[in-house]
Order: structure tokens, then C-alpha cells, then sequence
């Protein structure tokens, strides 16, 4: 034990022990700082001292961040450190190779023959560009709605998150090698694409939703006492942020949680801090938007199609026009999900797509 | 604050994360990085108002470690270290983003200019009565004195990190250190009345 009657204000202000007291006030360590103050009731002046300073620095210096924004950089961090690492490890096993070596080589020598004859300069970075394989470190975009009709966002993966009014989505550009993180307030539908390696995790500020792929609701108002968690299809296991934390290291997280099969949906309650799980009460929860509804084409352009999908999810999907000119479908929607009318109407012409940059990327070689 | 002592007194993990961050442990390095996380926001926060400028900063001060992995030595992270390195990353920017208009604003700066605390005290015209509290005796010192009560107190640093945290000598952190206190105690009354209630009450 430190012999602190010696201490001055300055001293006890930065022990541990003091600090620790002041700031972390437990039953053990006031009781011990109570009775030292019985036994040494002169140095009340002093303790009351160095107690005003840290506690008034504190209060000064005091930051607003939130324990789920350190989680969510953390992961950020992580995310982006193993996206250079691949790159890394690209750029190298490319040049490794002793055929594509010597490639490289000729395309730079070949390069500066043809900027000699050419006479310009331009193109030698994309030149370059070619020779290495670059993964650009993609920053993280926030959409907010603020209007309120609902607002479809196209996620790297081709899932769909479908943002209520007043909602506010985080998401990397592209996903890292390990799982697909989003960061939701507010409300939201999600449609996610199926990849058992990489699980689909839905940050709220007080639950984390696990799924591998399948549609559900997640509503997560800040003002609201309650997050509600609704599955349509699937399998989905909710957790409580902390409890989901505290199983990070063990990676043990199957074995706990809430597990939600399709029409199920848990609710978690903020002030009494659990999870209670139920029958979905209100089924027009269970689709992407009530606006959606009810569109029939028949013997239509498949071109037509999709500009009334642009129209209705207020989306950009690129095709090329000339190529689709033959591809004419009919199809009735009622409550499917933009992923699922996507994927009926790609079926239906023999075409698939990607969802890149918050666009649909048509691939088709037409139809005859 | 107790979490972070934990973590970092308890050599074997922190040996353990070292080995996996060298060999290119991703969750190595995240896990590193939470340690200092919120001593690094909140150091960061005092030199600029701006959150998405102080995420980028600690974001590229990390992945900056993570890329020079192989050739750092263990003392990179180390809290003073960190934040050393983030206190001239913030400077550096913010000199080159042009953010001169924000200097008015923030506590801290690379600026040298160390006014008594007196003069800004006379400046103010209701001192005599007021003044005598700590927070607004503190918030009155000049932005290089407020720093250093900040790292002292706050962050609860040895003077020497202090000393390379600021570019400073170690006897000039200890000078100016003692000039602080013995300025800010000679105009402090100290809550003790209200101290001697709160004895009385836990007692």
C-alpha cells in the first residue's frame, strides 16, 4: 500500500488508486478511502482537492463518442487493414510469377517505345493501372432519408436495405473478407444475399442482428423504448450488443442469442434491457414497402420493365438497350421484394446482375 | 480508464496480440486499436470540432502501423506514442487542409505563445467573483497550459511522455507544469465547504 500522507494534490490527482475512486466510485475502493480520511481527518482539505481536479478536468474534457462508434471503427479498421493486406499479397503473387514478370516487364517496355512514338504521356498510368492489381480502400457511406417516401439502397453484396422515412444507414462501399456490417438508426427492411462465409450483421445501439442470408425488418428509433427485430424469411439470431461483444474473442456466438424463424419477431426492451421474442403482430411489417405493391406486364419490354422498377425504387439500372430489344416478359408482382422481381425478371430473359456502386449492372446476351 | 490499465498491464495478452498483429492479424490490430481508441478521440477532439476528420485521422494512423508492421518495435503501441503521432497527423492536416479559420475554436494548438493566466484573467471583467472556480480557472489558461493540465490529469501522463507528446523538453514540461498549479492554487478556492457536507454524509 502507498504510504499517502506524504502525498500532495498533484500526487493523488494521478494515482491509479485515487482516480480510479473519483471517477469509478465502487463500494471497496470508497470504503477504503473513507477510512483513511477517519484516520487522517487533516488531509480532508487535500483529498477534497485533488477529488475537485480530476473531476472538474473530466468534466471539461469529456468526449460524447459512444461505446457502439468504438466498436464500429474498430471494425472499420480491421475491415480496411485486411482489404490491404490482400492487396498486398496481389500485387506481390502477381509479380511472382515468373511468365507474368517478364510480362510486366515487356508491357513497361513496350509502354515507353509506344510514349516515344506517340509523343504524349497520358496514357501511361493507366498502363500501369493494368499491370497492378489494385483494391482501392473504399470509405463508408452514410445515407439518410429524409424524404418520406422509403428510400432503396443497393449494398456491394446485392442486398437490398429498404430505409424508412427518418432512417440512417452506415455501410462500407465494398465488404471486408469476413462478414458484412451495417450500422442502422431508424428503421429499415432488409433483403440480404445469400453467403454462408460471410455472415450480414445489423449494428443497432443496443442489438446486433446475425443472418447468412434472408429478409427481415430491423426498427431502431432512437426516441422509441424498443428495437423490434421481424423476420420474413430464414433464419435470423438477434443479440445484445454487450452480450454479443463478450462472446466476440470466444467466437462462440452460436450458442447464444435469440434465433427468429419467418413470421417470428423478438423485441427488445431498452429500460429493462432484454429480449422477448413473439408472433408477428403486424404483417405489413414483413414487406420491403407498402408503396410497392401490384404491377403487372404483360407482353412487355424487358427494357420497359426495368425503367418502371427505376421509377418505383427510385434506383438506377444500367442495361444496354440495343441487347435487351428482343427481351419482352410478362410477370405479375404483388408483395416480392426488388431482389426477388430482379431475379424473376433476369430468369425470365436468361440474364443476371450485379448490384456495383449503388447501381444494377445488367448482364445479358439478349434474347432471340 | 480501469479496462484500458487491465489490458496493458497484463503482459501476456498484450505479448500474445503483439505476435498475431506482426504476423498480419487483422483482429490483432483491432483489438490493439481499442485499447487507445477513446484516449485518441478525445485527445483528437481538442484540436478539432470536426468528427469525420478525427475518425480519418486515428482510422489512417492505424492502417499506417498496420502497413510498417514488420519493421516496428513494441513501443508503438504505447499510449504516448500514439498519441504523439496523432498530435502531429492532426497538426500536419490541418495545415495543409487550410483549417487555419478553425484555430480560433479549438483548445489545443502547435501555437508557442503562453500568456500568464493573470493577463486573461484581467482581460475578464466579472473576475473577482468567479474566477475562483477550477473549471473556469482552467478553461482561462493559454492553449499550451491547458494541454498540458489535459495530459496530466486527463489522460494521467508521466511528464516525460508529456515532454515527447508535445515536442518539449522534459524540464520545460515540469517547469510550466508547476507554473500552472502554482497559478491556478493561487486564484482557486477550492469547494471545501461543500466537501466537509459530503464527509458528513458518507461517514
Amino acid at each position: 500500500m502507498h504510504n499517502y500522507h506524504s502525498y500532495t494534490v498533484e500526487d493523488l490527482a494521478t494515482d491509479e488508486m485515487f482516480r480510479s475512486w473519483v471517477i469509478d466510485t465502487t463500494s471497496e475502493n470508497s470504503a477504503f478511502w473513507n477510512r483513511w480520511l477517519n484516520e487522517n481527518p487533516d488531509k480532508a482539505g487535500l483529498i477534497g482537492q485533488a477529488r475537485e481536479l480530476v473531476l472538474e478536468v473530466h468534466e471539461i474534457y469529456k468526449d460524447d463518442l459512444s461505446p457502439e462508434m468504438i466498436d464500429f471503427e474498430i471494425q472499420e479498421i480491421t475491415r480496411l487493414a485486411d482489404l490491404r493486406k490482400r492487396e498486398q499479397r496481389n500485387i506481390l503473387s502477381f509479380f511472382a510469377h515468373p511468365v507474368r514478370r517478364a510480362a510486366a516487364v515487356l508491357v513497361l517496355a513496350g509502354t515507353l517505345g509506344w510514349m516515344y512514338y506517340s509523343g504524349q504521356s497520358l496514357k501511361t498510368e493507366t498502363a500501369s493501372a493494368e499491370a497492378q492489381p489494385t483494391v482501392s480502400i473504399e470509405p463508408m457511406i452514410v445515407k439518410t432519408n429524409h424524404t418520406d417516401k422509403d428510400m432503396t439502397v443497393l449494398l456491394s453484396d446485392n442486398s437490398v436495405a429498404t430505409l424508412m422515412k427518418g432512417s440512417s444507414i452506415r455501410y462500407p462501399k465494398t465488404f471486408g473478407e469476413r462478414n458484412r456490417s451495417v450500422f442502422l438508426t431508424g428503421e429499415a427492411f432488409f433483403d440480404v444475399s445469400k453467403n454462408p462465409q460471410k455472415p450480414f450483421l445489423v449494428f443497432t445501439n443496443e442489438t446486433v442482428t446475425k443472418v447468412l442470408g434472408t429478409s427481415f425488418r430491423v426498427k431502431a428509433f432512437d426516441e422509441d423504448n424498443t428495437v423490434m427485430v421481424l423476420v420474413k424469411t430464414g433464419t435470423v439470431s438477434v443479440y445484445q450488443k454487450t452480450e454479443y461483444e463478450s462472446l466476440s474473442e470466444k467466437t462462440e456466438r452460436e450458442v447464444s442469442g435469440v434465433v427468429l424463424k419467418p413470421n417470428q419477431q423478438v423485441v427488445f426492451i431498452r429500460d429493462q434491457n432484454r429480449l422477448e421474442r413473439g408472433a408477428v403482430a403486424n404483417p405489413n411489417l414483413l414487406s420491403e414497402s407498402s408503396l410497392h405493391r401490384e404491377l403487372v406486364f404483360d407482353e412487355k419490354p424487358v427494357t420497359e420493365v426495368f425503367e418502371a422498377l427505376e421509377n418505383i425504387y427510385g434506383i438506377v439500372i444500367v442495361y444496354n438497350a440495343a441487347i435487351l430489344s428482343e427481351c419482352v416478359i410478362s410477370a405479375q408482382f404483388n408483395d416480392e421484394n426488388l431482389k426477388q422481381r430482379m431475379n424473376a425478371i433476369c430468369q425470365a430473359i436468361g440474364a443476371s446482375y450485379d448490384m456495383i456502386n449503388g447501381e444494377i449492372i445488367i448482364n445479358s446476351k439478349g434474347c432471340s | 480508464m480501469n479496462e484500458e490499465q487491465n489490458i496493458s498491464s497484463s503482459s501476456d495478452i498484450n505479448a500474445y496480440l503483439w505476435r498475431n498483429f506482426k504476423a498480419g492479424d487483422a483482429d490483432a490490430l483491432g483489438q490493439l486499436s481499442k485499447v487507445h481508441y477513446r484516449a485518441l478521440y478525445n485527445y483528437a477532439s481538442k484540436f478539432t470540432p470536426d468528427p469525420d476528420f478525427i475518425r480519418d485521422s486515428i482510422q489512417e494512423l492505424f492502417l499506417e502501423l498496420w502497413e510498417r508492421r514488420e519493421f516496428l518495435s513494441e513501443t508503438a503501441f504505447v499510449r504516448s506514442y500514439l498519441l504523439k503521432a496523432l498530435r502531429h497527423k492532426l497538426i500536419k492536416e490541418s495545415v495543409r487542409l487550410k483549417r487555419i479559420q478553425e484555430h480560433n475554436q479549438v483548445l489545443f494548438d502547435a501555437d508557442n505563445s503562453d500568456l500568464s493566466i493573470e493577463s486573461h484573467i484581467i482581460e475578464d471583467e466579472h473576475t473577482t467573483y468567479q474566477s475562483n472556480r477550477l473549471k473556469r480557472i482552467i478553461t482561462l489558461l493559454s492553449k499550451r497550459q491547458q494541454e498540458i493540465i489535459y495530459l496530466r490529469f486527463y489522460q494521467n501522463l508521466e511528464n516525460e511522455d508529456i515532454a515527447q507528446i508535445m515536442g518539449l523538453g522534459r524540464q520545460s514540461v515540469s517547469n510550466l507544469l508547476y507554473r500552472t498549479l502554482k497559478e491556478i492554487k493561487e486564484i482557486w478556492h477550492p469547494a471545501e465547504f461543500f466537501w466537509a457536507l459530503m464527509l458528513i454524509y458518507f461517514c
